[in-house]
């Protein structure tokens, strides 16, 4: 359903044709609570009815609305909608050493093409706003559409309104008109129009405006909106097997960029899946027989998105009813009816299993007008249907591999894709004739930008330095042979292996220590010990054998289950710290590729227990640099994991780590602030001095939740600061690091559009206006489109010129430990999401102290 | 179709008047199955919203009004849901509404099974009854229509009631008033009527009819006034066309085929997922694998079956798939289905499916990739020798 008519549905009389049957009203307890402070995103003006009398509207919703520039929100009347584009966040304004120029200098140009367009308007467009009152007010928002609507030729065709704002292309004659209708039975209704606003192109209003403009445009494609972006229904991929249908779409949003209003879209595709739930269900109690299943299932499906079969909303799951079937009844205005009944009646739908147990989603939305939400709904598994994946499948190589050979586009395809959309889209008269009623259009091409290439780092490895291609951005093979920083012998060490592995067991042994010898890692005999295969026995071995002075722990487990996994980690992250290496015995089943693997296990086991592998040059002293990243659990209770992961030495080689689990409406950071403190103290120990700079990259931000960074996170980091002595005070910058973003990059080579090189720049064009931020691509991938990082310094008293933030940021990149060449955001990040997921995944608890100055987790 | 000046009704009906209208047709639709529906005066499409739930057989679905801004409303909720294209229906189905007269004759209205025309003659003219029901039981001359108007006997009994309920009504008659008329259509048009109507008065006032009443015309047989043109989809020549959906269905052949083909690999699969893992248990177990039996030794069987790297389904066994016999029918129809496909490949004997195996994976990425790197462009300039970003912040 469209955002216009999901509104709408929503203000709808209750029990007519709500969505969400068997809602029932929150548990006292929930509206007891204190209600959050509104952020600043969510002001909305009063709109789905007219709350006051005629007249009195007038001077304080005026003097809102004349602000122009304020947050007025148009479209989804009732409820309260997140600003995912984290708009009105001005940060950097407060940054004196960025306001004239953010933009850096280093490396070579490269002439790019990215995914946006301009939006072209005639001059001195403007959208003008209209206060629109009723006498006597009318209470249903249609209605007042409808009587407004009436005047055609005075309005004109283009037009939006909300049943309180009206918005139109041009300039009425008067500033107040006065139009009179008469509703279908004759009662006449005296309508005053009064410009409230003119609102320049750029304003906030206007460009949710242009957003609602052109959704209403995607519809004309005839494209389906699932949750916030629009997919086309006719051109489906299927993968039969897994019972999937993906639906190619667009991800699409119009914003002020640094110089223009731009269209920024990009590929996206949903996964959708032909079963229902109850299907889902049957297949599951299959498998897993009635004992497990009621486990299994919530695990599988909590947190999933269903889709229902009678409306186009979406639902997540949150639990679900076992103790409730179709045949349970409801509150239906003053009667009780039953679900069966319910969707008989209402939509014709019949139910087939009465002794399906329901779905129960909690609706976040508002109730009509504001009114608290409606409680929690309770669906049907019938008629619901799955969407997107579940973690198992995710994990399920077999099916990752199908879908990315679907799904994965090169720049190529992926350009072409744009280009076909932006056909499309002028080839629609429906479309067209929409964005010219309102005087608008989009410029049909990409946008072509500037961008620069970074030098490629210098890798130090001890008294050694070497260079790798700046195309491949991997080392793997430069750094063979060579021996590392710093690497801890291996003394005391146990090898767990099940008896089918046993052969494996010893080639890898032998392996290690063939490769260990040019690395410099010294390695004695391993203890080898054999257990049965089960998890009990596993675990009992472990005890057994795991003492005080055991340095390393690997293991060798048969199959990739996760139970065996966790269990290992479990008891020597928490109970008995030790570092740890689980081998999977498939990966060390083919003897071309042992060397290559061991090699890589080698290293790994190295870092685990200490060791330093490469470094680069940095060329700032006395600093800190701060990786924060979270992992949401939705198995366990919706607990968020927060890991925070702070360098120690110059060389970037050693770093503090710390994981801390927090529940429900706390928020991250407190957790952190005491990890940051004990990441200083552990500086100090290793330098004996505070650092003068502390950079903090926070990964992990949603959509929408800069404004809490800035607002909430920031005071707090330097509150935890203060606490390490009051005349203690280091620079200090935080860095927003965003992975997953629309942005899309292409370099023309040779003729062919490729992948831009890693180490490019954007820090023109398609950044924005009131943020220090830039994009940096610094990984390289093999196939299909890189996607480009997102920085965004939104805190910085350090004076670092731009140019060397951006060069920072990406030798960061190049200290990940786990890969030997440079990924995608800087290595504490990485760091801190691998730690965040250990624990989320795996570990469920805060890992033991004893382990923090290891890279323990990689 | 009125609904907004039922404010005083409200409080008399539950379920409220409008929905009681509503629910007659959708009764009548259960009873007597049409296939062709057209609204006459259809406002905001409640109706047409309506019967797209409670389709039982009809594929043409149509409105008109006058009034284009109310039918434009609402336009979107007419439109196929995300469902309607993950499980496309297996009867076909088209929405259409039209801007127009229902006093004025036009082609797309003729050939329909039943004509709704919901609280809609009491809005015209008296002088243009006559003209509304020559257009639609003359000349649009459907199987049946449905006429609902209020009755005037019941007004005494809506509190703070003066004059008629709605002041766009012309006209409202009492029950004789109507069956005047009706009858007199049937005589003219040649249909029979029967009068009902929903909306009962409360207590003991059960002698001034329904609050509603409701005649339903069927024409007699063998009577039809004209050529009725089912097939051909043409363009309105009167009314304007203002929205259009075909929606996703089995019919269509594309849709139809790759349904099939979904289910059919999926069932396959599932197939040959249950033999592998029979396969390994068997291995384990140390027991010959009776499997790798040549072709000739299995032709024809129905058995799950493997053979140079390949695994054998039959059709058979996929046969017996309710939801593939329910898309197919007969298995004949299967494998003419499936023959020209190009998504399934069949054995020559057209009797199983070849797929993959997928035992022996292939080799990792990570050893077969170094793919297309090199020198595409001069590797940028490494100029990092001692730098020191403190000493340049001014």
């Amino acid at each position: 359903m469209t955002g216009r008519a999901r509104a709408r549905s929503r203000g709808r009389a209750r029990g007519q044709e709500t969505g969400a049957p068997g809602a029932q009203p929150p548990p006292s307890e929930e509206a007891a609570r204190p209600v959050p402070p509104p952020s600043a995103e969510g002001e909305l003006v009063g709109r789905g009815r007219q709350r006051r009398a005629p007249g009195a509207v007038a001077s304080e919703a005026l003097l809102q609305i004349s602000a122009g520039f304020q947050q007025v929100k148009i479209g989804e009347r009732g409820g309260r909608r997140r600003d995912f584009h984290d708009a009105g966040v001005h940060t950097r304004q407060l940054m004196e050493h960025v306001k004239e120029s953010k933009t850096g200098v280093s490396g070579s140009k490269i002439e790019l093409r990215a995914n946006f367009m301009r939006l072209l308007s005639r001059p001195q467009w403007a959208l003008y706003q209209y206060h629109v009152d009723f006498k006597p007010p009318m209470e249903s928002r249609r209605l007042r559409s409808a009587l407004l609507f009436q005047h055609d030729e005075t309005l004109g065709k283009a037009r939006t309104f909300d049943g309180a704002i009206l918005f139109l292309p041009h300039r009425l004659h008067n500033t107040e008109t006065v139009l009179c209708s008469e509703t279908r039975h004759g009662e006449r209704v005296q309508i005053t129009v009064t410009l409230t606003n003119e609102l320049p192109p750029s304003s906030p209003v206007c460009l949710q405006f242009y957003n609602i403009i052109f959704r209403r445009i995607l519809r004309m494609l005839n494209m389906q909106q699932i949750g916030r972006h629009y997919y086309n229904p006719d051109d489906p991929l299927n993968i039969p097997q897994h019972r999937l249908t993906i639906w190619p779409g667009f991800v699409t949003n119009i914003l002020q960029y640094e110089s223009s209003i731009m269209l920024c879209t990009d590929v996206s595709h949903k996964v959708l899946r032909s079963e229902t739930v109850l299907d889902f269900m049957y297949n599951l109690r299959k498998q897993c027989g009635d004992q497990r299943f009621p486990d299994a299932c919530t695990k599988e499906l909590v947190g999933l998105i269903v889709l229902t079969k009678y409306n186009n909303k979406t639902y997540r799951i949150d639990d679900i009813a076992w103790d409730h079937t179709p045949n349970n009844t409801f509150k239906r205005g003053d009667a009780d009816i039953s679900f069966k009944d319910y969707y008989k009646t209402q939509y014709g739908l019949d139910i087939t299993d009465g002794n399906q147990v329901l779905l129960v989603s909690e609706v976040k939305r508002m109730g009509p007008s504001g009114a608290p939400p409606p409680g929690p709904a309770l669906l049907i598994p019938e008629f619901c249907y799955l969407t997107g994946l579940t973690d198992k499948m995710r994990n399920d190589f077999n099916i990752m591999k199908d879908l990315s050979s679907h799904t994965r586009l090169t720049p190529e395809q992926r350009e072409s894709r744009l280009n076909r959309f932006i056909t499309n889209i002028s080839r629609n008269t429906e479309a067209q004739n929409e964005l010219s009623t309102w005087g608008l259009s989009f410029e049909n091409k990409l946008l072509g930008l500037t961008g620069r290439v970074l030098p490629a780092e210098r890798i130090l490895q001890g008294s050694r330095t070497y260079d790798y291609n700046p195309w491949a951005a991997d080392w793997s093979k430069e750094m063979r042979g060579l021996p590392l920083i710093s690497s801890m012998p291996l003394e005391s060490w146990l090898m767990f292996y099940t008896r089918r592995n046993s052969d494996v067991a010893q080639s890898l042994l032998q392996t290690l220590n063939r490769v260990s010898g040019p690395m410099g890692i010294r390695m004695q005999r391993a203890v080898m010990i054999e257990y049965e295969d089960r998890q009990e026995s596993l675990l009992r071995a472990l005890q057994q054998n795991v003492g005080p002075d055991t340095q390393m722990v690997v293991v060798i487990l048969p199959t990739n289950r996760k139970d065996k996994y966790d269990c290992v980690k479990k008891y020597l992250c928490v109970d008995c710290p030790t570092p740890s290496q689980c081998v999977v015995s498939r990966t060390l089943s083919r003897p071309q590729a042992l060397m290559t693997v061991a090699t890589k296990i080698a290293l790994q086991m190295n870092c685990k227990m200490g060791g330093e592998l490469w470094s680069i040059e940095i060329p700032l002293k006395q600093l800190m640099i701060v990786g924060i990243d979270c992992y949401h659990d939705t198995a366990a209770g919706k607990r968020s994991i927060g890991a925070l992961v702070a360098s120690l030495n110059h060389g970037m080689s050693r770093w503090f780590s710390k994981c801390v689990l927090q529940s429900r409406g706390q928020e991250i950071i407190d957790g952190l602030k005491g990890a940051l403190k004990g990441a200083l103290k552990a500086y100090w120990k290793y330098n004996n001095c505070l650092p003068s700079r502390i950079i903090v990259y926070r990964d992990g931000v949603g959509d929408g939740m800069l404004q809490s960074v800035v607002n909430y996170e920031v005071p707090q980091i330097m509150q935890s600061i203060k606490t390490m002595g009051e005349d203690y005070m280091p620079k200090l910058t935080v860095v927003v690091v965003k992975k997953r973003i629309a942005s899309r990059f292409f370099a023309r080579i040779d003729g062919k559009l490729t992948n831009p090189p890693p180490g490019t720049v954007i820090d023109t064009e398609v950044t924005r206006p009131e943020w220090y931020d830039f994009f940096i691509v610094s990984q390289a991938v093999r196939c299909g489109s890189v996607s480009p990082t997102h920085y965004n310094v939104v805190f910085d008293n350090s004076g670092l010129k731009p140019d060397h933030m951006q060069r920072l940021t990406y030798k960061l990149c190049h200290m990940y430990y786990n890969w030997q060449g440079i990924v995608r955001v800087p290595a504490p990040c990485q760091y801190a999401h691998k730690l965040a997921f250990l624990v989320g995944q795996s570990i469920h608890k805060e890992p033991n102290i004893n382990l923090d100055d290891f890279l323990y987790y990689l | 179709m009125c609904r907004n000046g039922s404010d005083r009704m409200a409080a008399l009906f539950s379920p409220p008047l409008y929905l009681q209208r509503y629910q007659f047709v959708i009764e009548y639709v259960k009873r007597f199955i049409p296939r062709k529906v057209i609204d006459l005066g259809c406002a905001d499409c409640g109706l047409l919203r309506k019967l797209k739930f409670h389709r039982n057989a009809i594929e043409v679905l149509a409105g008109v009004d006058i009034d284009c801004a109310a039918l434009r409303e609402r336009v979107n909720a007419l439109a196929p849901l995300t469902i309607d294209y993950l499980q496309p229906s297996p009867r076909p189905l088209t929405i259409e509404l039209y801007q127009g007269s229902v006093t004025e004759r036009e082609p797309c209205t003729q050939g329909f099974d039943l004509v709704t025309c919901m609280e809609l003659i009491e809005h015209l003219q008296l002088w243009e009854v006559e003209g509304f029901s020559n257009v639609v039981f003359g000349y649009m001359n459907p199987c049946a229509v449905i006429i609902s108007t209020p009755n005037v006997e019941f007004n005494p009994l809506l509190p703070g009631l003066r004059g008629f309920r709605n002041k766009d009504h012309k006209f409202e008659w009492t029950r004789a008033e109507f069956q005047t008329w009706a009858l007199g259509v049937c005589m003219e048009y040649g249909y029979s009527v029967e009068f009902t109507g929903v909306g009962v008065a409360p207590g003991q006032n059960r002698d001034v009819g329904f609050c509603t009443q409701i005649a339903v015309f069927q024409r007699d047989a063998g009577v039809s006034n004209g050529p009725v043109n089912n097939a051909v989809q043409m363009e309105p020549t009167v009314y304007r066309l203002l929205y259009r959906v075909v929606y996703p269905s089995l019919c269509d052949n594309n849709i139809f085929q790759r349904t099939l083909v979904c289910q059919v690999l999926y069932r396959a699969e599932s197939l040959k997922r249950e033999f592998e893992l029979g396969e390994q248990s068997m291995q384990s177990d140390l027991t010959a694998c009776a499997h790798s039996l040549p072709p000739d030794v299995v032709a024809g069987s129905t058995v799950v079956y493997r053979h140079r790297s390949h695994v054998f389904v039959p059709l058979q066994h996929v046969w017996t798939d309710p939801k593939v016999q329910a898309l197919c029918g007969n298995i004949h129809r299967l494998r003419q289905a499936l023959m020209d496909d190009s998504r399934v490949q069949l054995d020559t004997d057209r009797d199983a499916i070849i797929l993959p195996d997928e035992g022996e994976e292939e080799e990792d990425e990570e050893e077969t990739g170094e793919c297309e790197e090199g020198n595409l462009t001069p590797s940028p300039v490494i100029d990092n020798s001692e730098e020191d970003w403190e000493t340049e912040i001014g």
